[in-house]
């Protein structure tokens, strides 16, 4: 900021300020100390009427004095000796019987922050602890820790500590609460201020009579005490049950994670008062001031970590309103996608189709991502309504479009007839480089399944002079590649030409590398070619999983309440549209390397030799379940192994290992247990049920009972299937026993 | 903890800095402004971090607040303290405006002086910080002695809302419902989401220290006092009980006493304050109902029709009426026939202003309108804005009702029936929008 002659400004006001007839008048000798401030926080330097400003300082009025001390305060650390001058009235004031006096001067006589005050401060705090107005007692409880913060290396003062540690038993809140604080301070490097029993029980006793940013900070520093028996803990959790309900958001969300953090042994109650929070919480996400909503729906979301169900009936709470800021609207289209199930599926994808129109292009690429994600697991609903975008012709919209069917059918093959047959119905108009490698990956994956697909790839060849980007031309590379393995009538020449532009015209030397190493492998032979370049064209072990899991409430019971929810997941939206780890790969470099399911395909699997369980092609959702209705259970057992306690991954993939593959299965610890799984053998579908705990079969509850449904009929195969099954389930036992 | 604050006008010039903690450099201030207040873009979101250092920020009208730190604290709490900083300031000296701010610098930091010692909150009650801060607003104020001896029985006194000693001649009570009613419906009828933000303000004029008890059709009161009655008493007033999903009060209000037996007793502060907030969900009464009906007639032509419905009981009138229909932005002239009021399409807020001024219960008004558009090359669809209402209604949308307000001063001879009490009503529209 442009300041014109400053100088003038501090001499006119140095004038002022030693006029004795403007010293006389109290309005206007007041009047020049404001200006002075006011220049002050402008940024102007006025540190030279330090003298006359201390003169100042000597004053009955107590406006004025807390303006001087507050241009003192900035000003001290440049004119110590200064500030020396002043001390003796500061002194003075920390015995006037006003204790309003007192305890402002005691407050700006540890603001200073200079090191050289600390002999004339330690007396006047001392007796400040043990003044009779409260209002002092919290100035100097703080002034303690100030006093430590100047001097950081220094012996901590025991008698200070104790006298601090006595004054927790002090009638007023505030102190009370200004001694924890200040104890946190000065015993940092000791692990902070020590939470006992008597301690403990106290502040818990006290908690009502605070006010509600004192109960937030009490609340975490109760985080410390570790109850001693079973019947303590639930003393305390009952005395604290009124608090997660309060009004104020962050005093129900600091006792929830007191809560949590109490109670890690109890699952159950750790439930309950999960249950019982979602009110206050669901309240601040509907909060009248954005701010306060987006940290309710940042917190909303861990929670739903471990309850994904928690907040279901609640989903229209997460619609967004037209006035809301973005910030707010991505994290609430991230729970509504969280938060779909088969009843509310349809008005959700309303909702979101929607958003997808919206003016911000981030936002509408972000809801055309979430119904993406959702069509994992609805896919006809949602490649409708994708499909229907496309229809707008808008470019934004388009490109994420295609952006969303490339992850769709990465993660979902089913889908892939669909998606082929609406991407040949015509794509065009597509500007951005991520939507243009979106397309061309899915021409040369699926290229066989698009009639067009190599002449839409000719037009890219040859637009290739006016191409800028240089992930887009590798792209082009390996899709022409790819196309050719499978078309290699209608490719040849187009990628003859694109491989001749890229080696001997392209400058970018990323480029001309990639196209040289197609090249040499192409001279390898077909068959080389086709071993390195084809890998998997889906993500099976990914695709086929529903029962979202719960996380234990510990992953996240330690953040919880600070600024770790906040920050979350990248604040980006457009790094959102794919996360790293799960993109296709659409390097050369990468697809060299053999998939990590041809490893288990050549791997020597001992079950292999004697039975020929294969996955086959993924079945649906729909499919599985219409089959499974209408077949008959043609053998039922009891496997005398209980449920794998495996995290649901490793389950998946033990059994992906000797090719069982997992539909769907209930998460975590609920009871009854079930999941989902089928496989193929020498013709035969086999689907089956695994099912533990299941309250109309008693006996039950502690082997897993299988049921199994075959088309056709095979009862050879089942008999295999049963004994490769076992011998999995009794090998995860063995693991994590 | 909170290491400093900061307020900023519109261009990011610094109105006020307080720096609570050595941690926060100077530079902290510049980095804040560079970042989030010059960035072209949108705000990402409301917590930034620049440097290891956190900003929390909020905006009111052109004003930003940035309250600092390094350490890793409860973000709810601290917005929730930006946000009563803003109402203490509003307090004092009304709205948050640069204007405002700038004349009355000194008394934010008295204030922040007070509010934040070291960087932790200490007293934030407006009724109590009045005794230590005594500037009204601009006009300063000589203190006199009564008042400096009252200063120091409020420092270590131990009601800090009401002072001993008041007397009035006539004890008044005045009692105000306030409610915004929020919806958002679909162009087919349906709520999306509806909810009531209410709050009971209270201006007493009571003499001594009279305690209150204050009575409404709580539903969970009411259940529980049905038990107990005929069971033709409970069934007529379950219908009418309402309820509430969560509530705050004014810290004068015994909190235990409503945790236990959910009465609402209190010492009341003197002069005007806010009893409490609340908030309901549940069979709100929607006062209006629009129904939109947008026609594109080839491309260059929109036909809008909206009705509007009153829902409320005949012998009440709704005020202040105003209806806001979007329109777009290539609109090159609009047509416009209403049956009630005056409405007349403002280019440059693009929207069609319905406004009536006043509208009885159970009537239906229409207006339909015209608008004709330039032909663009934009391929971009029309985004089709909301519909969005105001108005205002002599009753309470949440239902709630009051159903006494008893006064007990045992001290001073005056009873519960020498007080005059004053009830009134007034619903308002929050964000009532109906998507077309």
């Amino acid at each position: 900021m442009p300041y014109y002659g400053s100088e003038e400004t501090v001499k006119e006001l140095k004038r002022a300020l030693s006029n004795p007839h403007v010293q006389a008048d109290r309005l206007r000798y007041r009047n020049y100390i404001t200006k002075v401030i006011r220049y002050m926080t402008q940024g102007l330097d006025v540190s030279s009427l330090f003298m006359d400003m201390v003169k100042a300082s000597a004053t009955v009025d107590i406006v004025q004095k807390k303006l001087v001390y507050l241009y003192m305060c900035t000003y001290a650390s440049e004119n110590p000796e200064l500030v020396l001058l002043a001390i003796n009235t500061l002194r003075k004031d920390c015995a006037d019987p006003n204790p309003m006096v007192r305890g402002l001067a005691l407050k700006n006589m540890c603001n200073f922050r200079m090191p050289g005050m600390i002999e004339y401060i330690e007396q006047p705090i001392v007796a400040g602890l043990r003044d009779k107005a409260s209002y002092v007692r919290r100035v100097a409880v703080l002034g303690c820790a100030k006093l430590h913060n100047l001097q950081p290396y220094t012996e901590i003062d025991g008698s200070i500590v104790n006298e601090l540690y006595a004054l927790l038993r002090d009638q007023d809140p505030v102190v009370v609460v200004n001694c924890l604080r200040a104890l946190e301070e000065i015993l940092k490097d000791e692990g902070g201020v020590v939470i006992n029993k008597p301690i403990a029980h106290h502040l818990l006793n006290r908690l009502k009579d605070l006010d509600s940013w004192a109960q937030s900070e009490v609340l975490t520093f109760l985080l410390r005490y570790r109850p001693r028996s079973d019947d303590e803990l639930f003393d305390i959790l009952s005395l604290l049950d009124t608090f997660l309900q309060s009004s104020h958001a962050h005093v129900a969300v600091s006792t929830l994670r007191l809560f949590l953090n109490l109670a890690s042994a109890h699952p159950a109650v750790q439930a309950d008062a999960l249950l019982r929070t979602s009110a206050p919480l669901l309240a601040t996400c509907s909060a009248a001031s954005r701010e306060l909503r987006f940290a309710g729906l940042c917190h909303v979301q861990q929670v739903m970590r471990s309850q994904p169900g928690l907040f279901a009936t609640h989903y229209k709470r997460f619609f967004c309103e037209y006035s809301e800021p973005s910030y707010i609207k991505f994290r609430k289209m991230e729970i509504l996608e969280e938060l779909v199930n088969d009843e509310n599926v349809s008005l959700v994808l309303e909702e979101l189709r929607s958003y997808c129109t919206d003016v911000s292009p981030e936002l509408a690429q972000a809801a055309i991502a979430a119904i993406g994600r959702i069509a994992r697991t609805y896919s006809e609903k949602c490649l409708d309504i994708l499909t229907g975008l496309l229809a707008l012709k808008q470019d934004h919209i388009t490109s994420a479009v295609i952006q969303t069917f490339r992850d769709l059918v990465w993660f979902c093959p089913q889908s892939t007839a669909a998606v082929c047959q609406t991407v040949e119905a015509g794509v065009d108009g597509l500007q951005d480089s991520e939507g243009k490698q979106a397309l061309l990956w899915l021409l040369g994956e699926h290229g066989d399944q698009m009639g067009s697909a190599p002449y839409v790839m000719e037009g890219y060849i040859d637009g290739l002079k006016t191409e800028l980007s240089s992930t887009v031309k590798m792209e082009l590379l390996t899709a022409a590649v790819k196309m050719f393995l499978c078309r290699p009538a209608e490719t040849q020449d187009m990628l003859g030409r694109l491989l001749h532009y890229c080696i001997e015209e392209e400058s970018d030397v990323c480029v001309r590398d990639r196209a040289l190493l197609y090249y040499r492998l192409l001279q390898r032979g077909v068959e080389e070619t086709r071993k390195v370049v084809n890998g998997p064209k889906s993500d099976p072990s990914m695709s086929v999983l529903t029962g979202r899991q719960g996380e234990p409430i510990s992953e996240w019971a330690s953040t919880f309440n600070t600024l770790g929810p906040l920050a979350g997941r990248d604040s980006c939206p457009q790094t959102d549209l794919i996360s790293a780890a799960d993109q296709p790969s659409n390097s050369a470099e990468e697809e060299l390397l053999p998939g990590s399911e041809d490893v288990t395909l050549s791997s020597p699997d001992d079950t292999e030799e004697e039975i020929s369980l294969s996955l086959g092609a993924p079945l649906s959702h729909e499919s599985f379940e219409k089959m499974w209705l209408d077949l008959e259970i043609l053998h039922r057992q009891a496997l005398g192994v209980s449920r794998p306690r495996t995290a649901p991954d490793t389950l998946q993939a033990s059994l992906q290992l000797v090719k069982i593959q997992t539909l769907a299965f209930t998460p975590g610890d609920t009871v009854p247990w079930k999941a989902y799984i089928y496989t193929r053998s020498s013709g035969t579908l086999i689907l089956a049920e695994l099912l533990q705990g299941d309250p109309q079969a008693p006996g039950t509850d502690e082997s897993l009972v299988l049921s199994v449904k075959q088309q056709p009929v095979n009862q050879h195969a089942i008999r295999r299937f049963v004994s490769v099954l076992k011998s999995v389930l009794q090998t995860l036992d063995v693991d994590t026993s | 903890m909170i290491g400093g604050l900061f307020i900023y006008n519109h261009k990011g010039e610094v109105l006020i800095s307080r720096v609570y903690r050595d941690d926060i450099g100077r530079n902290a201030v510049d980095a804040f402004r560079v970042n989030v207040i010059h960035a072209r873009q949108q705000v990402r979101s409301p917590v930034t971090n620049i440097a290891r250092t956190s900003f929390f920020h909020v905006k009111r009208s052109n004003i930003w607040l940035a309250a600092v730190t390094k350490q890793n604290v409860n973000a709810a709490m601290v917005f929730e303290f930006l946000y009563k900083m803003c109402d203490v300031m509003a307090a004092y000296f009304g709205k948050i405006s640069e204007e405002n701010i700038k004349n009355n610098f000194v008394l934010i930091y008295e204030l922040l002086d007070e509010i934040l010692d070291f960087g932790y909150p200490q007293n934030s009650e407006t009724g109590a910080l009045k005794t230590f801060i005594t500037q009204q607003g601009i006009k300063s104020q000589h203190h006199t002695k009564e008042e400096q001896s009252q200063i120091t029985s409020q420092v270590t006194g131990q009601i800090g809302w009401r002072r001993e000693g008041i007397k009035y001649r006539r004890n008044e009570l005045f009692l105000d419902v306030l409610e915004s009613v929020n919806l958002l419906m679909s162009p087919q009828g349906q709520v999306l989401s509806a909810h009531v933000s209410g709050r009971v303000v209270m201006k007493s004029y009571l003499s001594g220290m009279p305690e209150c008890k204050f009575g409404m059709n709580d539903k969970i009161v009411i259940d529980k006092q049905g038990k107990g009655g005929t069971t033709d008493d409970s069934g007529k007033s379950g219908k009418q009980s309402i309820a509430i999903d969560d509530c705050t009060f004014h810290q004068c209000v015994r909190l235990s006493k409503f945790d236990s037996e959910r009465s609402i007793s209190f010492i009341p502060p003197d002069g005007e304050y806010e009893l409490m907030r609340y908030r309901t969900t549940k069979d709100i009464i929607l006062p209006f109902r629009v129904i939109p009906l947008v026609r594109e007639v080839g491309r260059t032509k929109l036909e809008v029709k909206v009705v509007i419905k009153s829902n409320f009981k005949p012998s009440l009138l709704a005020q202040k009426i105003e209806v806001r229909i979007p329109t777009p932005l290539n609109t090159s002239g609009v047509q416009v026939i209403c049956m009630k009021g005056k409405a007349k399409y403002k280019a440059s807020e693009n929207a069609i202003v319905w406004k009536i001024k006043r509208m009885a219960g159970m009537k239906e008004s229409q207006i339909s309108a015209e608008i004709e558009l330039l032909p663009t090359n934009d391929k971009k669809k029309w985004a089709r804005p909301p519909i969005s209402m105001n108005f205002e209604v002599p009753f309470a949308p949440s239902g709630l009702k009051v159903r006494y307000l008893k006064v007990f001063e045992p001290k001073l001879n005056y009873s519960d029936h020498d007080v005059i009490k004053w009830v009134r009503y007034i619903g308002r529209s929050g964000i009532y929008e109906t998507r077309c």
